[in-house]
């Protein structure tokens, strides 16, 4: 090769040297590019809370890791930022020159999150403590423990057993699900609840002598009543009066979104013999698919509205609170908002509401609409917005012709006769107002709050075997093999008393009820 | 221009043509050759791992707790931090098999004989200065592999009997990897050996220009000179084209396979497969088909017979002479490096 | 190749002109874009690490109030309500950082103004500068971004300190000696100094 080509050569070379820089240029700025988007995520300890961390890293270390993993932990809202409390609060304390309360309350948590504590405090999630007066309450406190102390029956071995404590089924049971009534152990013996402190509006306490009686510890925090405190249910009756519990969906401390998507965080609670919708979604085609593509369902998702970040089957979430493509992705925390039935008494009723989300049982139409502020067909249609992102409107109304047509034929032929049934062995005095002292009052339970409930509710949500094997089936078999006998041997048990005119005004409703065309078959040859 | 170089020479003493006396010495003109430039391509490429070595040790910190972190950062955040360290990766392996086929050029074509035998041996020292530099290189990443790759290597150097165990100790600054380990490493890769090796490189280069550049000997016509041309400009513009396309193919190398980070250092874990760098795999293989010390000391008799290759070739040309003895031990030598190293890539363990 | 050409050849003028630029344009521009690559290696890729951190509900802050927020790197910053257009224009926050040569100004509350100790720089309120060399030089006090998300008031400011002591470390902090030994109980209580 010539000293001149090779100078040639040398200079082709050397700018496919430099086209080859040009492409690593190109490389670079490909990468920035990307990287630009994926901010990297860190967790970002406040300044606030650094003194927090530095101690309970090593005496609770899996808070802090839980809390890493949280929202709060990348954009600076650490543990001060939630346990601050005012020490004007009737459960603060100072803690190593911080005044903070052990529980955050719902109240605590709307000084970020305001729209959201609006929404829940309306729904019926937040009043589910109020069941203080309610069966329920009576079969945990009463039936199944006692009102009372009581002593035992002879010494624990290995144990030094003084009292039984009879709410032990209702503070482990019932009220882990619907949320206690928190309470301060007072000085005097007393229990302090909200009811004593009476909290304002910004949930401080007006009665400074309940606040005076509180019981503390050495260093200053209350004492909390055992039965009430740890607790995490939905209708938790703090002690700043607001209502609910954000981490009976929202665990703490890491606040998963992802979690409260999925069915089984609502499983915790909504499950069982008496309202098995867990069970329920799981049967359903809607369960099988989210078991089948939950990894595709981008349930990591900052954003999680149906039609844009998934589509492949409904959660519980998706349904009753999440955000789809026809509300612009707006998540409620009212359930209440879509449900068009309310499944839970005894006879289904229509969800009007009125003004306060309390549901109409007014029966005059006239007074009806004068209270209704909610209909249950908004309230439906705003389901149907949500199932009309995969199913037409021809299946969504066959659909609610077969769920109400069910609905209907348990209020007819079961519900509605039971009531009649029960209602009169009580005015005619054959059975005692006490409840669940008699066979009959456990029947009465099982057919409307446990195998009433399962079949509603798996016509609602698609189970064909609760609907009917575990439903209708087993109301069915309860109505006519228990309840009727069991009614008509009171109505024999009251005439063997003397109670005649009672005995035949209950066999009358009976055999009123029995003549009915639905029922004819039980009786005609 | 003139007052220049007054200025200069009145301070350098040398003249013009006896600069160019000194350095354009005549190149044979079998060295227009491309295969005889192989022994300038490990020279460039030592040159560019210098370069790209000062680069990265401005962002590298060679401390256990900051190691893998600090990598990271030059190959994801640096500004062309990944480029700077894909060209080193890849500057090593190209620095590597180029030693290697000079090498086998030299070997081939009996340029070690004598008057040569030192050089050889100089070289040989290059070939180990060079394979450690690789070795201690990939263990400054602190990934799973770097961590394991340095203690198994340690472990066998353990079992060289006698000095063994004082070579372990003091490559890992104790009785097993610690906390300043890492920053021996750091030193004999970016101090030690690179100097170790500027001297080594400025030598074998002298000898060879004090020497020349072994002759071809056509056999037919013993008599002819084969003839050569000019250092300046001629030899020097095949190296530039030879620095050209390197730089080309390093780049291309750099961006379709950029250098990667496998899994941080785990003490605790060892991973299911560990491997050295390519250029090991031969040791590798070699180490597991015998056991414990007959493996070192043959690995060692292997090498020192690699050292020693020209007086035992003066004593086989002697023995029989004309057999080309060295050429056919040199093919099956080859061949089984090859197919060790082959079989040590194919298999897991 | 041929080995009869004479050893040394010249070129002929504007031909050996023509490549011998080539060559130097080559070489030239090549290993000199490898060089500008080498050398932009070497600035700092960006600015330090930033993030967005919750400071407190925006109407939490009266009109003219201030809060003394602390960053997480250690630095305190005044952050100040001066409108009540609910936007986040109503909002300033001040870096404590002097801009004449670094050092820290702290808030005198009796002269109602910032100090700075190293060379007596003082600025009002709003950070503006009123005397020492920030006036002569006409240097305010520097401003961190703050912005407004669903009402709540979020500021950037960089979480990265000397030896790495973002809470990044965090996910590497090694188990403390005996897990599960709580140091808050019994006789390693710090007495409340860790506050």
């Amino acid at each position: 090769m010539s000293l001149s080509a090779k100078q040639a050569v040398i200079g082709i070379l050397g700018f496919l040297f430099l086209l080859s820089l040009v492409f690593v240029q190109y490389t670079e700025v490909t990468r920035r590019r990307a990287e630009a988007g994926i901010g990297e995520v860190h967790v970002i300890v406040p300044d606030s809370s650094k003194a927090c961390v530095d101690c309970h890293v090593q005496s609770t270390p899996a808070i802090i890791d839980h809390w890493k993993s949280s929202n709060h932990a990348t954009t600076g809202v650490g543990c001060y930022e939630c346990h601050l409390a005012d020490p004007k609060d009737a459960d603060s304390f100072d803690h190593y020159g911080k005044s903070i309360a052990t529980i955050v309350t719902p109240r605590d948590c709307a000084r970020c999150h305001q729209q959201v504590f609006d929404e829940f405090e309306a729904s019926h999630h937040a009043a589910a403590g109020n069941i203080l007066a309610s069966l329920d309450n009576f079969l945990a406190e009463t039936v199944e423990g006692a009102r009372m102390p009581f002593a035992p029956h002879s010494p624990t071995p290995g144990d030094s057993v003084d009292m039984v404590n009879g709410g032990a089924s209702v503070a482990v049971g019932c009220m882990q699900c619907h949320g206690s009534k928190v309470a301060i152990e007072g000085t005097d013996g007393s229990l302090i609840t909200m009811d004593e402190l009476a909290p304002d509006e910004n949930g401080q306490p007006t009665n400074l002598d309940a606040v005076a009686k509180i019981l503390r510890t050495d260093d200053g925090r209350p004492v909390f009543h055992a039965s009430t405190w740890p607790n995490t249910g939905i209708g938790r009756l703090n002690l700043d009066g607001s209502a609910g519990s954000c981490s009976a969906c929202h665990s703490r401390h890491d606040f998963s979104p992802r979690r409260a998507r999925q069915p089984e965080n609502c499983g915790k609670c909504h499950l069982g013999p008496d309202h098995p919708q867990k069970e329920i979604y799981e049967e359903s085609k809607h369960g099988v698919a989210y078991r089948d593509l939950k990894d595709e369902m981008n349930l990591n998702g900052k954003e999680w509205v149906l039609g844009e970040d998934y589509s492949q089957a409904p959660t519980c979430a998706t349904c009753h609170m999440s955000g789809h493509m026809r509300n612009g992705g707006k998540v409620t925390h009212d359930p209440g908002e879509r449900i068009s039935w309310t499944n839970r008494p005894p006879i289904s009723l229509r969800m009007d509401t009125d003004i306060n989300g309390a549901v109409i049982k007014e029966k005059d139409p006239a007074v009806r609409r004068e209270l209704v502020a909610d209909t249950w067909q908004a309230k439906r249609q705003r389901m149907k917005d949500v199932c009309s992102h995969c199913h037409t409107s021809t299946y969504l109304n066959g659909f609610y012709k077969q769920y109400d047509d069910f609905v209907v034929l348990y209020n007819e032929k079961f519900a509605k006769p039971g009531t009649m049934i029960m209602d009169a062995l009580k005015t005619n005095g054959l059975i005692t107002a006490k409840q669940f002292d008699e066979e009959i009052e456990w029947t009465w339970f099982y057919l409307w709050h446990h195998e009433g409930r399962r079949a509603r509710h798996g016509a609602s949500m698609m189970a064909p075997d609760y609907a009917h094997w575990h439903g209708m089936y087993e109301v069915a078999e309860r109505f006519y093999q228990e309840l009727i006998p069991q009614a008509r041997e009171h109505a024999d048990h009251a005439e063997e008393e003397g109670e005649t005119e009672a005995a035949n005004a209950v066999r009358k409703v009976i055999d009123d009820i029995l003549a009915r065309p639905e029922h004819a078959w039980f009786e005609n040859e | 221009m003139g007052v220049l170089v007054r200025w200069i020479q009145e301070r350098v003493p040398i003249t013009g043509d006896e600069l160019r006396e000194l350095t354009n010495e005549p190149v044979p003109n079998h060295l227009k050759r491309w295969w005889f430039c192989l022994g300038g391509t490990p020279a460039y490429l030592f040159v560019v791992q210098i370069v790209t070595g000062i680069l990265l040790a401005f962002y590298y910190q060679a401390s256990p707790e900051t190691a893998y972190e600090s990598v990271r950062y030059i190959t994801e955040e640096a500004s062309f931090g990944w480029f700077v360290r894909s060209l080193h990766k890849w500057a090593a392996t190209l620095m590597v098999a180029s030693v290697i086929l000079h090498q086998l050029r030299v070997y081939f074509t009996g340029a070690y004989r004598k008057p040569r035998e030192i050089n050889w041996m100089i070289g040989m020292c290059l070939l180990v200065c060079t394979l450690t530099v690789g070795f201690t290189g990939y263990s400054l990443v602190y990934e799973q592999l770097s961590f394991w790759g340095a203690t198994v290597g340690a472990n066998i150097a353990d079992g060289v009997p006698v000095v063994g165990g004082l070579a372990k100790q003091l490559l890992l600054a104790g009785e097993e990897y610690n906390d300043r380990t890492l920053s021996r490493f750091f030193l004999l890769h970016a101090a030690v050996l690179p100097t170790l090796m500027v001297i080594l490189i400025a030598v074998h280069v002298t000898l060879i220009r004090l020497q020349g550049v072994t002759e071809f000997v056509d056999e037919k016509h013993p008599e002819k000179d084969r003839g050569s041309f000019n250092f300046f400009p001629d030899h020097l513009y095949t190296e530039l084209i030879m620095g050209l396309v390197i730089m080309i193919l390093l780049t291309t190398l750099s961006t379709i396979l950029p250098a990667t980070m496998g899994p941080p250092a785990d003490p605790l874990t060892t991973p299911e497969v560990i491997k050295p760098e390519w250029f090991f795999y031969v040791a590798f293989r070699w180490l597991k088909l015998f056991s414990g010390t007959a493996a070192i000391l043959s690995l060692g008799f292997i090498v020192f017979t690699m050292f020693v290759w020209p007086f035992i070739d003066a004593f086989l040309e002697k023995r029989w002479p004309r057999s080309e003895a060295s050429v056919w031990i040199g093919i099956v030598g080859t061949l089984l490096i090859i197919g060790l190293t082959l079989w040590e890539a194919a298999v897991e363990h | 190749m041929s080995d009869e050409r004479p050893p040394e050849e010249t070129d002929s003028g504007r031909r050996g002109l023509m490549t011998g630029s080539l060559m130097a344009a080559g070489l030239l521009t090549s290993y000199g874009a490898a060089g500008a690559i080498g050398a932009r290696y070497l600035f700092p890729s960006g600015p330090g690490k930033r993030a967005w951190l919750f400071v407190a509900r925006a109407d939490e802050l009266a009109d003219g109030a201030s809060v003394s927020y602390r960053s997480p790197s250690g630095q305190r910053v005044a952050i100040a309500r001066q409108g009540l257009s609910g936007k986040v224009e109503d909002f300033v926050a001040l870096s404590s950082t002097c801009p004449h040569l670094g050092c820290q100004v702290h808030w005198e509350a009796v002269n109602a103004r910032f100090f700075c100790p190293c060379h007596n720089g003082t600025f009002d309120p709003a950070g503006l500068p009123t005397g020492g060399p920030p006036k002569e030089a006409n240097q305010a006090l520097p401003q961190f971004p703050l912005k407004i998300e669903s009402g709540l008031l979020y500021i950037e400011v960089p979480v990265e300190t000397l030896g790495g002591a973002t809470a990044m470390q965090l996910d590497d902090t090694p188990p403390s000696p005996g897990a599960g030994h709580d140091p808050c109980l019994g006789p390693d209580c710090c007495g409340g100094e860790l506050a």
